[in-house]
């Protein structure tokens, strides 16, 4: 028993001398910050995961935010204000029965509320940027944050 | 009940039938030409080319009715000018229109052509154009617009253009290609590769130029395209959202939507650049406005009122005045080119339709049953109207559909159709 424990003292103390050898010995210029370890994808899971959802859904042709569609932003605008080397694009949807031009106003209009919302809750106005893809992709009206890097 | 309500349809259909006017029949006898020997022969080959092309032309036409021409039938050139009357009497035709190709010495062609009233033995106009040997499908379309003229009163419709997003695949695997193509169907061509998303191509009046929306920079914008050299730039070099296109009647300016956070408003600019003025600043969708003939007007839809509404206000944005009253929601108005008539979409529980209304917002009248109506754009004849219907299945096609009540017609094209653009006659 005794034994054994001045083993194990002997080899933490090994460890903690061979650890602090690299700094010791180190020349020339410091390692570089590691790089976003995280694939894309990966990123994405996690803010789909921690935000609660990326679409927001508006209902009877209205393009004005339901108080309902405040938490998840709120957890978006935090993700973000985290991560401030991300970089999301609201995409807007209109409604599928509406006339193509005023879908696609529609759509614009919706992701600009999504994106308005996120800059009031202290994210970036250069991290997010809007687009509308009107009645031309099928689904509900509603606004979709997505995250391109 | 519903069966009440079934005989009532019925009774309003064959009424709708009833009224239809009989279409005005016209024979279109061969060419003929005043040469001689193989040139003459030449000739007559070509004067048959041209007749053909003027039998497609004015079949397409809800209004005049073309005879079935004979090429066994041979016309002497005497008779272009002093027709037998009584011989077109006789197979029942209201109008003749006939003429002559004679060759040039420069290589060149003139093609005569000669419109008469048949019943009363008269000359109702005449028109010579000097054409390439090759551009004779031109000749037909001038001569047949030359016969719907002096028969209808409206300007002909064959020497246009016709532009529209040609669609394959579906859902969002489907590609979008902007089309364009004369009138009759032929030189048809696409002007974008398919790699970006394109909507509503909106050709220059004289079919010189064309404004479209692409989502190639990631969002939606205004870009031009020079059909002549097919050179393309964007409408405005902001990176704002633009969108909905039209020319102005003498093709000088633009007015279109351009998003300003979440409000989208009108502005016009020149259509060869400069600063973009705005027109409307009321909060909420103002999009899809369209000039009056005269320039002096535009009519917009705007959802300011709670609901899509159509409002025309003068081309510097003063007089705004709304002008439809009926239920649902009025969207995409155009103003048809002799300034008689809007064409709107009309947005209800049971679908669009296509409608038309008088500009001061009476008379208006439904010509479509929808439910998957949308698009419509006027022929230069203001008595026709071109539009999109989406069909059950999803996919998309083009439909044209005459004032007079007459049933609406598919308008072919190699792909799936949506956004179409009728432009006026080519100079």
């Amino acid at each position: 028993m005794r034994k054994k424990l001045f083993a194990l003292a002997l080899l933490l103390g090994a460890t903690a001398a061979e650890a602090q050898l690299p700094g010791l010995r180190r020349r020339g210029p410091a390692q570089p910050q590691q790089p976003l370890l995280q694939g894309i994808d990966a990123l994405r899971a996690e803010f789909a995961a921690q935000s609660g959802g990326t679409t927001i859904y508006y209902g009877g042709g209205s393009v004005a935010l339901a108080p309902t569609a405040r938490p998840t932003l709120a957890l978006q605008a935090a993700w973000l204000r985290r991560h401030p080397e991300a970089v999301v694009r609201v995409e807007g949807y209109g409604d599928g029965q509406d006339t193509r031009d005023h879908a696609l106003a529609a759509g614009a209009a919706r992701a600009e509320e999504v994106r308005s919302y996120l800059v009031l809750l202290g994210v970036p106005a250069a991290q997010v940027s809007t687009t509308s893809w009107g009645k031309e992709r099928p689904g509900l009206g509603r606004a979709v944050t997505v995250l391109v890097r | 009940m519903r069966k009440i309500f079934g005989t009532l349809l019925l009774a309003i259909g064959s009424a709708a039938a009833a009224q239809q006017p009989a279409a005005t029949v016209i024979a279109v006898p061969p060419l003929t030409s005043p040469d001689s020997g193989d040139k003459g022969n030449q000739m007559l080959a070509v004067g048959w080319n041209v007749t053909q092309a003027i039998e497609a032309d004015l079949r397409q036409t809800a209004e005049v009715m073309p005879l079935k021409p004979n090429r066994d039938d041979y016309y002497s050139y005497p008779e272009v000018t002093a027709p037998t009357f009584s011989k077109w009497r006789s197979v029942g035709a209201k109008a003749l229109v006939t003429g002559f190709v004679q060759g040039r010495s420069d290589g060149r062609l003139t093609v005569g052509c000669y419109v008469y009233d048949v019943d009363k033995g008269r000359e109702l106009a005449r028109k010579g154009f000097i054409i390439g040997a090759n551009d004779w499908r031109r000749a037909a379309h001038k001569c047949s617009g030359l016969a719907y003229t002096a028969i209808t009163g409206a300007p002909g419709i064959f020497d246009t253009r016709i532009t529209y997003v040609a669609e394959s695949g579906a859902g969002e695997a489907r590609t979008r290609r902007i089309a364009v193509m004369d009138s009759d169907g032929q030189n048809h061509r696409y002007l974008t590769a398919g790699d970006a998303m394109v909507l509503t191509p909106r050709l220059a009046p004289n079919a010189s130029q064309l404004a479209y929306v692409s989502f190639a920079g990631g969002r939606p914008a205004i870009r031009i395209i020079d059909l002549g050299s097919g050179q393309e730039r964007p409408l405005v070099p902001s990176d704002a959202i633009s969108f909905a296109p039209r020319y102005s009647p003498d093709g000088s300016r633009i007015v279109f939507s351009m998003m300003l956070g979440a409000n989208s408003d009108i502005y016009v600019v020149g259509a060869n650049g400069g600063q973009p003025q705005r027109l409307t600043t009321a909060p909420g969708v103002d999009t899809d406005p369209s000039f009056s003939p005269d320039g002096g007007k535009i009519v917009f839809e705007s959802d300011r009122s709670g609901s899509q509404q159509l409002y025309v206000m003068n081309a510097d944005g003063s007089g705004e005045r709304r002008i439809s009253f009926g239920g649902g929601w009025y969207a995409a108005p155009q103003w048809s080119p002799d300034g008689q008539w809007i064409a709107f979409t009309r947005r209800g529980q049971d679908g669009r339709r296509i409608g038309i209304m008088k500009a001061d917002g009476t008379d208006e009248r439904a010509l479509t049953a929808g439910p998957g109506d949308d698009g419509a754009s006027w022929a230069a004849s203001s008595r026709e109207i071109l539009y999109e219907r989406t069909g059950a299945n999803g996919r998309n096609g083009l439909y044209r559909v005459a004032l007079d009540g007459s049933q609406p017609r598919p308008l072919a094209t190699p792909q799936d159709g949506s956004d179409p653009d009728w432009s006026g006659v080519m100079d």
